[in-house]
């Protein structure tokens, strides 16, 4: 029986609902709704707004190390501080915001599994209290690490001349055959062409979750992109989706559960790609 | 905003002084009124669309009452993934346009949205905040078009 290569990394709403108090983490919930925190939201857990918060309002990149280290300060995560990230829609955003704060060499990440909604459909505390925590004094990271885990258009257009791997495209089957140039219900966020970036194999996101919304088993994710895609520790492997969201999810499914150290996320995805001139696609 | 109904008009009027956070606040408090405006199993509806667009994460169901006078009052079915700002709007609106006649919503400019949601929501979910009102003034369209085949015209 195959087990999860990092099991540390999950943790269950069971665990959680112990553990609300523990000065040694810090909850995060990151949603696409921008505003279903202020809803409600577990207890002693702080809103990362993964727009407003993480990316640079005018450059499509993600904030300044300086801005990185005020926001953790402000929200009471020391570099020692172990996130807990959760959100909506099977964890999208928590995942992207977990991503995002790997970019920024912030190692200690978990997730809730199954999210938001399972929290709340086990009928666990729900709370609209913001606690502001002592702020902390987080040293400036003095490197981002996109080079390890991110994925640029010029480095993916190489990657899948040379078929130097697995590329898996995560959305919807739609969007990946060309007939959506768009994720489903959001029509003004699309690209100008439909397809896929050449090679890549149609894989979306919802393949690694069970309907509760979490994660399958080891061994099924292991016959999915290990046997299926072919990913494995002696190739690099790059996932993409629309700008990044869903490919986080997927890129956490492999690296954590599966324990692959060689995998990146392309978020400039086809947000990217589908309106970049001269960019092959394939139908 | 004169173009506006008065009830939507005094909603607009207290948004706009509201701060970013108030603001938001606001809109939660919106956000979880929307259900008084529920269909009801005793109402007599004189139009019914129930449907699930690209637009919007789940079903959107508009129910129009109508009075002696020819007045149109909402009721709305939201589906359980809609998203809280869709819930706000649809709460706003049945609020600000109930009583209205039809050709007076459809004749509504939309300008005033930005008005209620603010700038910073409103360019991170452009696509969202139109769409219940949109969906509203579509209802009325129908409703007009079904009165006007009932006339014989």
């Amino acid at each position: 029986m195959k087990n999860y290569a990092h099991p540390e990394v999950l943790v269950e709403t069971s665990w959680l609902a112990e553990h609300l108090n523990d000065p040694t983490i810090r909850i995060i919930e990151s949603n696409e709704d921008p505003l279903l925190y202020d809803t409600g939201h577990i207890p002693n857990a702080v809103n990362i707004d993964w727009r407003a918060d993480l990316n640079d309002p005018l450059i499509r990149d993600y904030i300044s190390t300086e801005k990185f280290a005020k926001l953790c300060s402000q929200k009471g995560i020391s570099p020692e501080t172990t996130c807990i990230f959760y959100g909506d829609k099977s964890n999208w955003w928590a995942c992207y915001s977990l991503w995002v704060f790997r970019l920024f060499g912030h190692s200690a990440v978990k997730i809730l599994n199954g999210g938001r909604d399972k929290w709340i459909k086990e009928g666990r505390p729900i709370t609209k209290e913001k606690v502001i925590f002592p702020e902390t004094s987080y040293p400036v990271p003095t490197t981002r690490h996109d080079h390890e885990i991110r994925a640029f258009y010029d480095e993916v257009l190489q990657f899948c001349k040379e078929k130097r791997g697995p590329l898996i495209d995560v959305r919807s089957p739609g969007e990946y055959t060309g007939e959506l140039i768009h994720m489903p219900e959001y029509p003004q966020e699309g690209a100008l062409r439909g397809g896929h970036i050449p090679g890549a194999k149609s894989v979306p996101w919802k393949m690694a979750v069970k309907d509760d919304g979490t994660f399958k088993s080891a061994e099924e994710l292991s016959k999915i992109y290990e046997e299926g895609c072919g990913v494995s520790d002696d190739k690099q492997t790059i996932v993409y989706c629309r700008i990044g969201e869903r490919s986080s999810h997927t890129w956490f499914v492999l690296t954590y559960l599966l324990g692959h150290k060689n995998v990146k996320n392309y978020d400039g995805s086809w947000t990217e790609w589908g309106n970049k001139v001269g960019a092959p696609i394939e139908r | 905003m004169e173009d506006l109904p008065k009830s939507l008009r005094d909603i607009i009027s207290t948004f706009e002084v509201l701060g970013e956070e108030e603001r938001r606040e606001m809109l939660i408090a919106y956000s979880e009124a929307y259900s008084q405006f529920s269909p009801k199993e005793d109402e007599r509806y004189v139009l019914t669309d129930v449907r699930k667009d690209e637009e919007c994460t789940d079903t959107v169901g508009v129910y129009l009452l109508s009075d002696e006078e020819g007045k149109v009052y909402f009721r709305m079915h939201l589906g359980p993934h809609v998203q809280t700002l869709t819930k706000a709007m649809t709460s706003i609106l049945c609020q600000g346009l109930n009583g209205s006649f039809p050709q007076q919503i459809i004749e509504m400019p939309s300008t005033f949205i930005s008005k209620i949601v603010g700038g910073e929501l409103f360019r991170i979910r452009s696509q969202t905040v139109y769409y219940v009102l949109g969906r509203m003034k579509n209802a009325c369209k129908q409703l007009l078009n079904k009165n006007l085949a009932q006339n014989g015209h």
